[in-house]
């Protein structure tokens, strides 16, 4: 648990840059994944949730700040042989299990995209071997190779997405809402299969979504976002036993749960930024407050906090 | 209480290329004045089939009604011609859709989408709909109205765009609004805003709701009453209480299972095997029973009738046949029985509930 896969320092992915519609998605945020762990990423939609998962990955080229894997910054200049090499380790699950498969490409093919451009098989018998192993370690079978996407709900297209990320045996997978566009009784069996391929594996998530329920599932810990900054980030159960940032449990005051009676006495809060009374000059950082539960905060509202989690 | 709406016996079904599908098969509820009706069910239980056939929303070329009436007012919506519905939808009955983002029309000013229902079905000239419409604004917490009225729904938020549409749903003062999955595209904190309106303005304007939604979240904060559908049939029905904390029906039990709980520790996510019944072939029996692990025999040959539970409770499984065998649900079902004063698994003492 301890040893850091992924250090992200000072992310900013901001678009158009410099223009009158400048649009800063992600603003400065800093936070480590460890390995074998899942982090949860959530937040309301246009946080930068999404953003951040890009930028790691680097489907963006951050405006600056460095994401460090395993060591080495992704954003460096590469060439093309050592970006392959970091591709093959990094994988993504996207959301929409529709449109994240080529329509016009047989699963075998779809699959087996990433085994080519690795050279990880040689022959097509080999080909076809390894695809079928993968379409069994998600829970598909052999005959589902020669079909086209249309032919599957969307459950199993999830699992063929999940299929095509495992094809090239990557350590990390950004999973981006892998689960919002299924049914309830379909996301179980999705999120269970992810949770069984991190234990048979050791794979490290970074879980990004808007459910909140289910991420606290398969989280070991959750950062939450707000307008393009992390302003809190804790484990799983610390942060919804005891959330510190107002946006934070206005958040959780938020989901209604699928029990009438708290919910005939849940009370919702709403966040207001302007709550927060800032003054000039004053520098709202990353604090640690509790052991590993950070909260983005000023030096006075750390010290209320520390004060409050004593008593 | 007063029944202000019936569904008897509702069967459709659509023609397609590949055959005969039995969308609904056999649908019976009634809907009470001022209450607020939940459908809960996965991705083609026919939920949303249901509802748009008491709009007649659905094509006329494809779809047929088989068998069933829906009674309104004394009338049966099924034998209606195109112009007495016209004359219903908008004014008696109106509709919430999903998509807040396309469902209006993005050529018009949002001022007169909302006059447009209100120049229709009341006798009104411009100047006193426009009126109403900044009224309606206003009642749905859209600030500044006298502006708005003017803009096109691009200018708006996800969560404003659902706001109009509401109040175009509201416009004529409808005895009944159907809402069909009308938060599930937006964000958790819209979401509590947008059905905290709703619920507010059902107290306001005395009408009668029918929500569908498959987030069992949502339907705890907001039904009455609660009708789980799987495979074109209501398969459970009863009020919010019964169907969450003595469930009866197997698939209730599944649904419920498979959504995580904050507060308690799982090792693994109950999830439902399978996937839903094709209803090309429906299935013959209890069309749950392969996805079920308390599936009987009789399960797989005979269609099980409705059992009552209690008076406002029934469900449609052969286990609540004085013959069948005691089954034990699933754990963490027997704990939200145990919650439920009536239930077998009840602990708490009498009254000493809430």
């Amino acid at each position: 648990m301890a040893e850091k896969l992924l250090e992200i320092k000072n992310l900013k992915q901001y678009f158009n840059q410099g223009k009158p519609n400048e649009v800063r998605a992600v603003d400065d945020i800093s936070f480590d994944i460890y390995k074998g762990e899942t982090l949860g990423l959530v937040g309301e939609s246009g946080c930068g949730k999404s953003t951040t998962g890009r930028s790691i990955i680097r489907l963006y080229n951050a405006t600056d700040g460095e994401v460090i894997y395993d060591g080495v910054n992704v954003h460096d200049k590469k060439s093309k042989s050592d970006l392959k090499i970091f591709n093959r380790k990094m994988q993504m699950i996207f959301q929409d299990p529709y449109a994240s498969l080529n329509p016009r490409m047989k699963v075998l093919d779809i699959i087996a995209e990433g085994l080519d451009i690795h050279g990880l098989v040689k022959t097509p018998k080999e080909r076809k071997e390894r695809v079928v192993e993968l379409l069994e370690t998600v829970g598909l079978n052999r005959e589902h190779a020669d079909r086209y996407p249309h032919e599957f709900s969307g459950g199993q297209r999830q699992r063929l997405g999940i299929a095509r990320a495992l094809a090239v045996e990557p350590e990390f997978i950004i999973a981006d809402e892998p689960i919002s566009a299924l049914d309830v009784s379909i996301q179980a069996q999705v999120v269970n299969l992810l949770k069984e391929l991190q234990e048979e594996k050791g794979l490290t998530y970074l879980f990004i979504a808007h459910d909140l329920s289910m991420v606290k599932y398969i989280s070991d810990r959750i950062g939450v976002m707000y307008f393009g900054k992390l302003v809190e980030l804790a484990p799983a159960d610390e942060l919804y036993k005891n959330p510190m940032h107002p946006y934070t449990q206005s958040l959780l005051s938020a989901i209604p749960l699928p029990d009438p009676n708290y919910e005939r006495t849940r009370v919702r809060k709403s966040y207001d930024p302007a709550s927060h009374n800032y003054q000039d000059g004053e520098e709202i950082a990353m604090r640690e407050v509790n052991p590993g539960h950070f909260v983005f905060c000023s030096a006075k509202e750390f010290e209320a906090m520390k004060a409050l989690s004593r008593a | 209480m007063e029944k202000i709406l019936e569904v008897k016996d509702l069967e459709l079904s659509f023609h397609t290329f590949a055959g005969e599908v039995k969308a609904i098969r056999g649908v019976n509820f009634d809907l009470l004045k001022g209450e607020t009706l939940a459908i809960v069910g996965e991705s083609g239980s026919g939920k949303s089939v249901t509802t748009k056939s008491i709009m007649r929303l659905l094509p006329e070329h494809s779809s047929e009604f088989k068998n069933g009436h829906i009674l309104f007012n004394g009338k049966d919506l099924t034998k209606l011609s195109d112009r007495e519905m016209q004359k219903i939808r908008g004014k008696d009955i109106s509709m919430i859709f999903q998509d807040p983002m396309t469902s209006l029309n993005p050529t018009m000013t949002i001022g007169n989408q909302i006059m447009e229902p209100i120049l229709k079905h009341r006798k009104v000239n411009k100047t006193e709909a426009r009126k109403v419409a900044i009224d309606l604004l206003r009642l749905v917490g859209m600030p500044k109205p006298e502006l708005r009225i003017k803009q096109y729904p691009h200018q708006f938020s996800g969560g404003q765009r659902q706001r109009i549409v509401i109040a175009i749903a509201l416009a004529c003062n409808p005895q009944i609004l159907i809402a069909d999955e009308p938060t599930t595209a937006l964000d958790v904190t819209i979401q509590a805003q947008i059905l905290e309106l709703m619920k507010d303005l059902q107290k306001k304007i005395d009408t009668s709701i029918i929500f569908i939604t498959h987030d069992l979240g949502v339907v705890a904060n907001v039904a009455d009453r609660v009708a789980v559908m799987y495979g074109g049939k209501i398969v459970e029905i009863g009020t919010v209480d019964e169907i969450f904390y003595n469930p009866q029906h197997p698939y209730t039990w599944g649904l419920l299972s498979s959504m995580p709980s904050l507060d308690v520790e799982e090792e693994k996510l109950y999830a439902i095997p399978g996937t839903p019944p094709d209803l090309l072939n429906p299935p013959k029996g209890d069309a749950f029973a392969l996805r079920s692990d308390y599936a009987m025999q009789i399960d797989l040959e005979e269609d099980p009738p409705f059992f009552q539970v209690s008076d406002t409770h029934s469900a449609a499984t052969w286990l609540l046949h004085p013959d069948a065998p005691q089954v034990e649900p699933p754990l963490s079902i027997i704990e939200r029985m145990k919650k439920f004063p009536g239930s077998r698994y009840f602990t708490g003492t009498e009254g000493g509930t809430n």
